[in-house]
Formats: structure tokens, C-alpha cells, sequence
């Protein structure tokens, strides 16, 4: 019998989503996992798999088309089962909202989202200097009346971040209107009149996280940031030494990696900056992992694929899983596991020229570092002015937990690593 | 005198804004022209609540042979009005000094007298002057008085209910609104012949009309009859002279819509319909000058008239502005009671919000069947989206009290599915609630 598959509820994750791509069309035959459609949500862009097996009877939506969740995509013809059997059955796994079904056949996919938190969007300045921020729902635990829960889970809203009006700052229904309408307030901005000559932008689902994680993270952590230059002169030296052998390999040796080797190394040090906060309960989580997201600029706005485990990775395995994530990223075929989990974020503006940023921490991370270009500038060495390799260094932290002491010490120890990468090999 | 705050009227308004004008360290002054407490305490809430409880006791003396108590003859019984009244003066006293005491105790100074402005800050009373710096006039309401020609000695009002005044056998009560239904039921019970005259063919507004319309049936069945719309032309020996046909009664009970009592000022302050025109915070068009209670037309309830009173005081301490007139209980001491909170069904469509409806009756209800009250029902509406509790209706012999947990639920934007969660004691009618936000999910147990 039939069944029709609709746009799943996945809760805190999303809300809607835009149909890119159709790859079924009716009178076609699925396989569970098949991949059915491609939707660009405020997360990702994903492949939705089909719940079941069949043949699909009929297809709903155009590409180009923003459908809200619960929306029917396709209704699938299911031998051999009745109406509600066949509803039951479907619904038995892809629609159950769990934490941890990043699972292997595929279908449920879009059920993880809730999770996806780590997964980030860089948004660039105009300054060319980019900043990164997190999609993660706020742990804080919010006094809120329960419509105003519902309405906040319903419309995508981190009721953390909303300001409440009630009895003790209880949010209520109407905080969350006002905080979905953008206004904070009822006689807040008026309405903002464009001249003849303005082009009206509408923003991608993309483009609406970035907004509001940016905020979140911005109202949330308390930003300070530090800037350092690393003399690298020698890591200058080794990567021309290794870079034609890499080419042969197919491989592009880059700094990035040595970057990130540095900062893992540097993280093993200093767990402060590789964790979370939690004032509700009082208490910091400090992250055993090393998972290190890596800004990418797309087209869409920018994203942060997660290396994970980049303390355990070689300088080859780092160079190789950045390629690919780039080039994944450039043609949106990133999955919710490659942004998932980051607990550090590395931005490198750099290598579009940029040279000072000062980055917005990947909320709610508690660090994130900004590369900047390196510049050929005289220097004074061993009482000689020399031509030096400078690396602009920009560190923000979240000084509700991370002093300056605690920053300075991190990114001293980072440079060490980039003046000798050797060091960096060799340290315990 | 120079003082913090002028409250003129001592009624549910006045006397608690007073007390907390007095707790948080403003210096108050309370004129009070008659009585503390007001018409509430003295004349109409609590007064009419003591003679009903009164009635409803005469009532089930009559079915005290159901529930096993003998001795009793139903034809023997007979409703002592003198001994309910000295009952309901002793209650009434009791509270008015419970006022006073509190009014001292707070250091308010309570002056008796009429009130009378001498500019926008100062007013007398009792030949001693006062100024202030804000104002909260909180001079209640009065009977408008009477459209048709009646000799006054045959006129009773709300207000007359304490006093020795004869409560002849056959009445007829004048009015549509809560409370003259209210006592046409009371006067009923107590075994008058009773013919209620309704100006409207709604009754009791502004309760929903699912309501109105069972408390009408049930006055009907109790032997109350009723006439809509009715033209009284003149009140003499033979009775109430209709168009058409004569009522025999001897004195009307007139309880028609009230309206505000305004003290005199030498300034104009803005009115609408005759009540004094206030603002969001409750200021007249002289900002410093507030009006709470019947006064402003908002409601002529006596817990809202507190509730505005108090955020008056809010607003002279500049506390965060809160919305003074959100969910107001209303709540009719009929037999079963009948009580709503939040938004009715005509309200919903008139305003075009979508909204269902979970009805439960209390007729398999155990604790309103062992106390024989089963006649009865609670009503949710509620938003289909959220399932957000938009409206309650309650018909039960405790539905004053019942719908506390309803404007509690309300108040904190509650759904149907925290209502439906929250465990309810067994046996009790409070359950019927409960059992109405499960079949609001199309869950019912006991359906």
C-alpha cells in the first residue's frame, strides 16, 4: 500500500528546507537508503533516503521550493502492506529522533540533525576576515512556558538566546514572535525603508544560521582576542623541500596542515581551549578528542568541515583529508559527519590574502585561531636585520573561561610547533 | 499633608492597592466614604456568597433522605432569612476588620470621608487636605438606575440584601448580567416564585454561551422562568405590567449593568461610556492620576479590580510593564456553580484563531457522583498546533475553585499535553480536567 514519506520532524534542528534536486521520478523503484532528494537546509545539504522499499507513486515539490518540515516529498508504493501498517513501519526508524543514528544505511540521516550542532558556517566580513560560528543549540536551561518551548523547537529558535519578558524572565510566547520577527522589542526599529536603488538580497537557509549562530555566539561568549606573529622561516624551508614529491602524489602541500599539527600539539597541552562551557551546572567539558574544524569559503557562505583526531593524523594523512574536504565542500557534497563534532576551529584567511582578523568563536567551542598571510618583512636576528617569514596569528577565546594567561600560553606554545615543526614530532 | 499616593475608595481596588502602596514604603493615604472593603465585602460578594451558601444548604436538606439522613421533612423546611443574614453580617465583619487590621499594619492612613479634588494633586476629605504625587481614584460603581417607573419602596437591590428589608414571595429580578442571574437563583433556592427579566437574549455575558445556556436550562428546570427582551412598562398592585402580559410579584429586584461613580474634579479627565478612560498602565489622561476597579469599565470583577490595583502600584514603582487586564477568572455562584477563564468560543471565531474543543461531561465523574453534583461539564479550548490551552468552561458545583488551575495553566502558556500529564487525585472532579486535555489528544480514558 501507500505511504508517503514527508519531510521529517527532527525537532531542534530544522524547520524547512529547499528541494535542489529531485533523483527519483514516479514509476521509479527504491531501495531503502536510496537516496530520494537532495535538500539544502540551515544545517546542510543532504540526501534524503528513502524509509522503505518500493516504487514511488508520486512526488511532491519543485526544485527551488522551500517546504516545512512535515510536508510530504514522496509517497512510496509499498508491496504488500496496507495503509497504516505500511505508515507504522516506515516510521519505526527515520522518524524516531535520536541522538546518536548517524546511521550506516543512510535513511535517518536527517534525523541527526539534532546533534549537528558542531556543525559550522563561516560567515565572511568585509574586511575579508572570516569568523566562525557554531549551529549548536545552547545547553542552558531556559525558564520558558511550554508553548513558547513548542513554538521555539517548531521554528528553529535556541530559546537560550531569546530575551524573556516574564515573571522572572520566563519566556513566553511572545518573546518568541518577537524574537522570530527580529524585533527585540514591540517599539523596537521601526521599519526600515529601502530607497529605490537598493537590491533586496533573500537570505539562503544558510545564510539565516550563519545570522543567528554569529549572534548566539557573540551575546553567549565572552570574546578576547590575541595576536602574535610566528617567525616561520623554516617551515618555509621543509614544505619547498617536500612539495614536488607531494604533486607527484597528487597531493597540494599547503601550510594548513603544519597549522594544524601545531595547533592539535598545542591543544594536547593546553585542554582549556579544546572544550566547552557549562555555567548551568557549573562546570567546563574538556574535550579528549581533538577534533579541528577548518573554515572552508563555498559559494553559499562558509562552512566548517571537522578533521577529527588531528592530533593523531601525519602531515601527509592532514594534507590529503584537507584536499578532500575542500573539494568536497566546493561541490556541497559535505555530509552532517564531516561537520559534526569539531572542538576547535582553525580559520585561515590567509590564504585569501587577509592578514589581522579577529574571529568569532565557533559557539559553543571556546577557541578558535585566525591565520593571516604570511609577509616577507625585515626582521632583527641575532642583532642583524634579516628577511623574515611572518605569520599573523589572531587567537579569540571565551574568557568566561579561558584567561589571557591561559590564551597567551597556548599560542606561544602554537608558535614554538611552527618555528620547529621538528618540535612538534618529537614532544611527548 | 504631603504624601506618596492618594487612593480614593476602600473596595477590592483600593484597599489592596493600599497595602501594597503601605508594604513597599510608600506613604498612602485610603479615603473611604463608607465602608473598607467596599461593595464587595460588605454589600455584594461576600454578602450574597454567605445567603447562597445558605440556600444551597436548604437545598440538599431537601434530598438529605437520598444520602440516607432521616428525619428530615422536605415540606417542613423554610429559609430563615433573618438567621442567614446575621450569619452573613458576622462574616462580613469579621473580614472588614481583617482589612482594617492589615491597613494599619502596613501604616496606611485610612481616612473616612467623601473625597474631593482641589487641582490634579490635591484632595480633601473629612475637612484635612492631601497632596500627592500620584493619585489612584478607585470609587467603584453604582446601579444605573432604572428605565421604567417604579415606587422605590418596592425596589430591591444587591445592596439592600443585608438589611431587614422583607424579601416578598414572588420577584421578579431585572437584568441579564452575571449577578442578576446570580439572584434570581438565590431567591429561587430560597423558595420564592422568581421571573427573571433579561434585556438580552444572552445571558450572563461575558461567559460563553455554552455556559449561558446550560445555567439557563438550569434555572428552568430549578422553576425560575425567564422572559427575553421583555417591555416593562409599569410596577402596581396586580404586578410587573408587560406588553402583553402582567407579572404578579411585589417588588422587583432591579440589577441592571452598573456605572462608574466619578468623583468630582476641577479638571476634565477622559471618559468612554461614562467610565473613567485609562491606559495600558491605567492612568486617566492626567497621567499621575490612576483609576482601577469598575471604575475604568475594564471588568466589573472584584479580583480583577485587586489585580489592577496592584499594578498601579507596580507602575508608581516603575517596576517591568505587565499587561494589567490578561486572564481574568469569572466565576457565577449559581447551583452548580459555573466558572470560565481565558478566551470563549465566539471570541476564538470572531477572531479567527484556529482552536479545537475537548468537552467533558461529569456524569461518570466519581466524586461529583458521590456528592450528587453530577450535572455538569469542563470545556478546553485549545490551539491544534501547539496544543496550547486558549479557553476553559466549567460547569460544577466547585467550579469557582476548579478554575484556579485553569487560569494557573493559562497563566504559564500551558498545553493540553502538560494538563493531560499532571496527575490528579482520584476521586476527584478535578479529573474531569485532566480527562479533557487526554481527549484533546484524542486519548480519553473514561470515553
Amino acid at each position: 500500500m501507500r505511504y508517503v514519506f514527508q519531510f521529517p520532524d527532527i525537532g531542534e534542528g530544522i524547520h524547512e528546507g529547499k528541494i535542489l534536486e529531485w533523483y527519483v521520478k514516479p514509476g521509479a523503484e527504491v531501495k531503502t537508503g536510496d537516496s530520494l532528494l537532495k535538500m539544502e537546509t540551515d544545517k546542510v545539504v543532504t540526501d534524503l533516503p528513502s524509509p522503505r522499499s518500493g516504487s514511488i507513486a508520486a512526488r511532491f515539490g519543485k526544485v527551488g521550493e522551500v517546504v516545512p518540515v512535515g510536508s510530504p516529498l514522496v509517497e512510496i508504493d509499498i508491496p504488500g502492506l496496507d495503509g497504516d501498517a505500511a505508515q507504522a513501519a516506515a516510521r519505526e526508524k527515520p522518524l524516531k529522533r535520536t541522538e546518536a543514528s548517524v546511521d550506516e544505511k543512510g535513511f535517518g540521516v536527517v534525523g541527526t540533525l539534532e546533534v549537528a550542532g558542531d556543525a559550522a558556517r563561516l560567515a565572511p566580513s568585509d574586511e575579508g576576515v572570516s569568523a566562525a560560528v557554531s549551529t549548536a543549540p545552547s545547553r542552558r536551561k531556559s525558564l520558558a512556558t511550554p508553548v513558547a518551548r513548542a513554538m521555539a523547537r517548531d521554528l528553529n529558535i535556541d530559546i537560550a538566546a531569546v530575551t524573556g519578558t516574564g515573571p522572572a524572565g520566563r519566556v513566553t510566547k511572545e518573546d518568541i514572535r518577537l524574537h522570530q520577527s527580529g524585533f527585540p522589542k514591540p517599539d523596537g526599529p521601526k521599519e526600515v525603508i529601502h530607497p529605490p536603488e537598493t537590491e533586496i538580497l533573500p537570505l539562503t537557509q544558510m545564510r539565516k544560521a550563519i545570522a543567528r549562530n554569529m549572534a548566539l555566539s557573540k551575546q553567549t561568549a565572552a570574546h578576547m582576542t590575541v595576536f602574535e606573529e610566528a617567525e616561520v622561516g623554516s617551515l618555509i624551508a621543509i614544505r619547498e623541500r617536500f612539495k614536488a614529491g607531494y604533486e607527484k602524489k597528487g597531493i597540494k602541500l599547503t601550510y594548513l596542515p603544519f597549522i594544524i599539527q601545531a595547533t592539535a600539539k598545542a591543544l594536547q597541552h593546553h585542554p582549556l581551549l579544546n572544550s566547552q562551557l557549562d555555567l548551568e551546572k557549573g562546570q567546563a567539558l574538556l574535550k579528549k578528542s581533538i577534533h579541528i574544524g577548518i573554515a572552508v569559503d563555498t559559494e553559499e557562505g562558509l562552512v566548517v568541515p571537522v578533521i577529527r583526531d588531528a592530533d593523531r593524523k601525519s602531515i601527509p594523512a592532514l594534507a590529503r583529508e584537507i584536499q578532500e574536504i575542500k573539494e568536497k565542500a566546493r561541490l556541497r557534497k559535505l555530509a552532517l559527519a564531516d561537520l559534526q563534532s569539531g572542538t576547535f576551529t582553525v580559520t585561515n584567511y590567509g590564504s585569501l590574502g587577509g592578514t589581522y582578523g579577529v574571529p568569532v568563536i565557533n559557539y559553543p567551542q571556546t577557541a578558535i585561531l585566525g591565520i593571516g598571510r604570511i609577509m616577507t618583512i625585515p626582521v632583527v636576528l641575532d642583532g642583524a636585520i634579516v628577511v623574515g617569514h611572518i605569520l599573523p596569528l589572531s587567537l579569540s577565546v571565551d574568557h568566561r573561561l579561558i584567561d589571557g594567561g591561559a590564551a597567551t600560553r597556548f599560542i606561544v606554545d602554537v608558535i614554538r610547533y611552527l618555528k620547529d615543526p621538528l618540535a612538534a614530532w618529537l614532544d611527548e | 499633608m504631603e504624601t506618596d499616593l492618594i487612593i480614593i475608595g476602600a473596595g477590592p481596588a483600593g484597599y489592596v492597592a493600599a497595602i501594597r502602596a503601605g508594604q513597599t514604603g510608600l506613604k498612602t493615604v485610603l479615603i473611604e466614604k463608607e465602608r473598607t472593603g467596599g461593595m464587595c465585602l460588605n454589600w455584594g460578594c461576600i454578602p450574597t456568597k454567605a445567603l447562597l451558601e445558605s440556600a444551597k444548604r436548604l437545598e440538599s436538606a431537601k434530598h438529605a433522605a437520598d444520602f440516607g439522613v432521616g428525619g428530615i421533612e422536605p415540606d417542613r423546611l423554610v429559609f430563615d432569612w433573618a438567621t442567614a443574614r446575621n450569619r452573613s453580617a458576622a462574616i462580613v465583619k469579621k473580614l472588614t476588620r481583617g482589612v482594617d487590621f492589615l491597613l494599619k499594619k502596613n501604616g496606611v492612613d485610612v481616612v473616612s470621608g467623601e473625597a474631593r479634588f482641589t487641582d490634579d494633586h490635591t484632595v480633601t476629605a473629612a475637612s484635612r487636605s492631601f497632596s500627592a504625587k500620584h493619585i489612584l481614584i478607585a470609587t467603584g460603581s453604582i446601579p444605573a438606575p432604572p428605565e421604567y417607573t417604579v415606587p422605590p419602596d418596592r425596589i430591591l437591590e444587591v445592596r439592600n440584601l443585608p438589611d431587614p428589608v422583607e424579601i416578598p414571595r414572588k420577584l421578579a429580578v431585572i437584568g441579564h448580567q452575571a449577578y442578576a442571574v446570580e439572584l434570581a437563583h438565590l431567591f429561587r433556592l430560597c423558595g420564592h416564585e422568581v421571573v427573571l427579566l433579561a434585556f438580552h437574549d444572552r445571558l450572563i455575558p461575558p461567559f460563553d454561551p455554552v455556559l449561558a445556556t446550560f445555567l439557563e436550562n438550569r434555572l428552568k428546570k430549578d422553576g425560575v422562568e425567564i422572559r427575553k427582551q421583555p417591555s416593562i412598562s409599569a410596577l402596581d398592585e396586580r404586578g410587573l405590567h408587560l406588553e402583553n402580559e402582567i407579572i404578579p410579584c411585589e417588588k422587583i429586584v432591579h440589577a441592571p449593568p452598573r456605572r462608574a461613580v466619578i468623583p468630582e474634579t476641577p479638571f476634565t479627565l477622559d471618559r468612554d461610556n461614562g467610565f473613567l478612560r485609562v491606559d495600558r498602565d491605567l492612568r486617566t489622561s492626567i497621567p499621575h492620576i490612576f483609576a482601577a476597579g469598575d471604575v475604568n469599565g475594564i471588568s466589573e470583577l472584584a479580583h480583577a479590580a485587586s489585580a489592577q490595583g496592584l499594578h498601579v502600584i507596580d507602575r508608581i514603582r516603575e517596576l517591568p510593564p505587565t499587561d494589567p487586564v490578561r486572564l481574568i477568572p469569572e466565576t457565577l455562584y449559581t447551583h452548580p456553580e459555573i466558572a470560565q477563564v481565558g478566551t470563549t468560543e465566539p471570541q476564538l471565531t470572531e477572531k479567527g484563531i484556529d482552536f479545537k474543543i475537548s468537552e467533558f461531561s461529569l456524569h461518570a465523574n466519581g466524586k461529583a457522583l458521590t456528592e450528587g453534583e453530577s450535572d455538569g461539564f469542563i470545556r478546553v479550548l485549545f490551539d491544534p498546533k501547539y496544543g496550547e490551552v486558549l479557553g476553559v468552561q466549567i460547569a460544577a458545583a466547585h467550579a469557582t475553585d476548579l478554575i484556579a488551575e485553569a487560569a494557573l495553566l493559562m497563566e504559564m502558556e500551558g498545553t493540553v499535553y502538560d494538563l493531560a500529564r499532571t496527575i490528579h487525585a482520584h476521586p476527584t472532579v478535578s479529573e474531569v480536567f485532566m480527562e479533557s486535555a487526554w481527549a484533546a489528544q484524542d486519548l480519553p480514558l473514561h470515553k
